[in-house]
């Protein structure tokens, strides 16, 4: 038994080791036992909402919330929904990372185009987005094109940020030793500053794609006909608690799905630094 | 061997303005000759303009007064073309997001060659530097003599007629010094390379150098030209040769009013 888990110190290791201490040892686990306290936070709420025949126009019962969310998948049209919104999303997104970016390097390295964007940029950037609904509503209606105007404005103002601060970061030392090797303007920019400028600008994609899904769900709460926005909304109207939660797991997903996916980026793009 | 192209730096002077707007005057009527396949040994206090003088020869900063030279060797007129040149810098300034082999390979990756060409250059450079294997690790991962090694392959990949060296070694502890500086006098003896070397080590300048340019503080002047005739190759037992410590007092000498200088000047702009 001894020097079989150098981990664990091997005085723990002497006192026993049946099938029982080993589960014990498990279930002490952090990630095994963050797990756990979940199931029995559901397994309470079932039982409590059931024992005390609480309306369910309050709090429906957890098996019934999933019994309304496999529903609405199969039968409701809750796919179209979330790929509704994913779109809208995604597809502002992608515009601000494109334009912002461009903008974030022309600002860095023109002084005059800094000058003259600094002072819109200081102006927008404080104001909550979400005020922007109705002016955008009166200049482009309801359908794709504001949709994609709201969530490419939540994300736009800290990538554009993010890329000045990143290139305005870049070691001087770098640059010097790139022209030294004969870069130009233009290869020094691709492939001395935008590089450099990555993590920085990256720590913007994270604050702006969690402000574009913000503004997509409410913008879509005030005047979707579809998407997770515009059922939540209408699930509230008519009292359909269960879906209003059934819809609130799937955003909470989709968040946690965003999140996740944005460490991996992260970690593929600062293998330099290990 | 093809005829070497001569530096010369004529009346090459720079002033610019600090942050507080104050002018600063780092270099005065700088005039020296770089003579093609030896090493000239830039020696100064720190802050005399040395690293500017460097940048300048590069091209990479212009003089306000003052121009330098080209001169090809065979019909003593102005080169046609500039030589090829390459800087080895103090603080390595590696690309940290590109591996080894990426690195070295950058300036040939901007020229547009060919991957597999590439990749057969930098191998060799990094051979050259004992560093072959390397080529998959990021800097980070490297001490800071293998990194400066690095840098050294990345400007000799580019197959300089200059080397511009930038005091390569004033980063690193005093025995990778050591070694380095005994490798670089081996492969400039063996390349035939013209070398200019900034340095503030007095032994580094004896050690590589043919000829010791003396600086003095800030406005950086030519305090003194000498010439190294130590016999070569060199290593560190040169430092036991007869006439190393002349040489080494003699530079000491003229540095050490300069330095003093330089010290002054820094407490009272403090």
């Amino acid at each position: 038994m001894l020097g079989e888990r150098p981990s664990t110190p091997a005085i723990m290791e002497r006192s026993d080791s049946g099938p029982v201490r080993s589960f014990i040892q498990k279930i002490g686990e952090p990630r095994v036992l963050g797990w756990i306290a979940v199931a029995a936070v559901l397994i309470m709420w079932e039982i409590v909402v059931a024992a005390a025949h609480l309306n369910p126009i309050y709090l429906p019962r957890p098996t019934h919330i999933l019994a309304a969310l496999v529903t609405m998948f199969s039968s409701g049209g809750l796919l179209t929904d979330l790929l509704a919104t994913l779109g809208r999303i995604f597809g502002g997104f992608a515009v601000s990372l494109i334009v912002g970016t461009l903008l974030g390097i022309w600002m860095a390295t023109s002084e005059r185009v800094n000058a003259i964007a600094d002072n819109f940029i200081a102006a927008l950037y404080p104001l909550p987005k979400v005020t922007l609904i109705p002016l955008l509503i009166i200049w482009l209606g309801t359908g794709g094109p504001f949709m994609l105007a709201i969530s490419a404005l939540g994300a736009i103002f800290p990538i554009v940020i993010n890329t000045v601060l990143g290139i305005r970061q870049c070691d001087p030392g770098l640059i010097l030793a790139a022209r030294d090797l004969g870069a130009s303007n233009r290869q020094i920019i691709k492939m001395v500053l935008l590089p450099s400028a990555v993590p920085s600008i990256f720590a913007g994609v994270r604050l702006g794609l969690g402000v574009s899904i913000i503004l997509v769900v409410a913008a879509e709460m005030v005047v979707g006909k579809v998407g997770l926005g515009a059922r939540l909304y209408l699930a509230g109207q008519i009292l359909e608690t269960e879906q209003v939660f059934a819809v609130l797991i799937v955003l909470a997903i989709l968040g946690v799905v965003v999140t996740k996916a944005q460490d991996l980026v992260d970690i593929w793009l600062n293998q330099w630094r290990a | 061997m093809p005829a070497g192209t001569a530096i010369e730096c004529n009346g090459v002077s720079l002033t610019y303005s600090a942050k507080s707007g104050t002018p600063v005057e780092a270099l005065r009527r700088v005039s020296f000759r770089v003579t093609p396949r030896r090493v000239t040994a830039v020696i100064g206090p720190s802050g005399c303009g040395k690293s500017t003088l460097l940048l300048i020869i590069r091209g990479l900063l212009a003089p306000n007064a003052g121009q330098v030279l080209f001169i090809d060797e065979t019909t003593g007129n102005r080169a046609s073309t500039k030589p090829r040149m390459a800087t080895v810098w103090q603080g390595f300034n590696l690309f940290p997001w590109r591996t080894v082999g990426e690195n070295v390979g950058f300036g040939l990756e901007l020229g547009g060659m060919s991957r597999s060409e590439r990749a057969e250059r930098t191998r060799r450079s990094l051979a050259l530097v004992d560093l072959a294997g390397f080529e998959s690790k990021y800097p980070r991962q490297l001490s800071g003599g293998m990194r400066q090694r690095v840098g050294l392959a990345r400007a000799l990949v580019m197959e300089p007629e200059v080397l511009l060296l930038d005091e390569p070694f004033g980063a690193l502890d005093a025995q990778t010094r050591l070694i380095l500086q005994e490798q670089l006098a081996r492969l400039v003896e063996t390349s035939g390379t013209t070398a200019i070397l900034v340095t503030h080590s007095i032994e580094e300048a004896i050690l590589l150098a043919d000829t010791v340019v003396v600086m003095t503080a800030r406005p950086g002047r030519i305090a003194a030209e000498i010439r190294i005739d130590l016999p070569r190759p060199r290593s560190l037992a040169t430092t036991h040769v007869a006439g190393y410590s002349l040489l080494f007092d003699q530079i000491y000498g003229l540095l050490r009013d300069e330095v003093v200088k330089a010290m002054t000047t820094e407490m009272e702009s403090a």
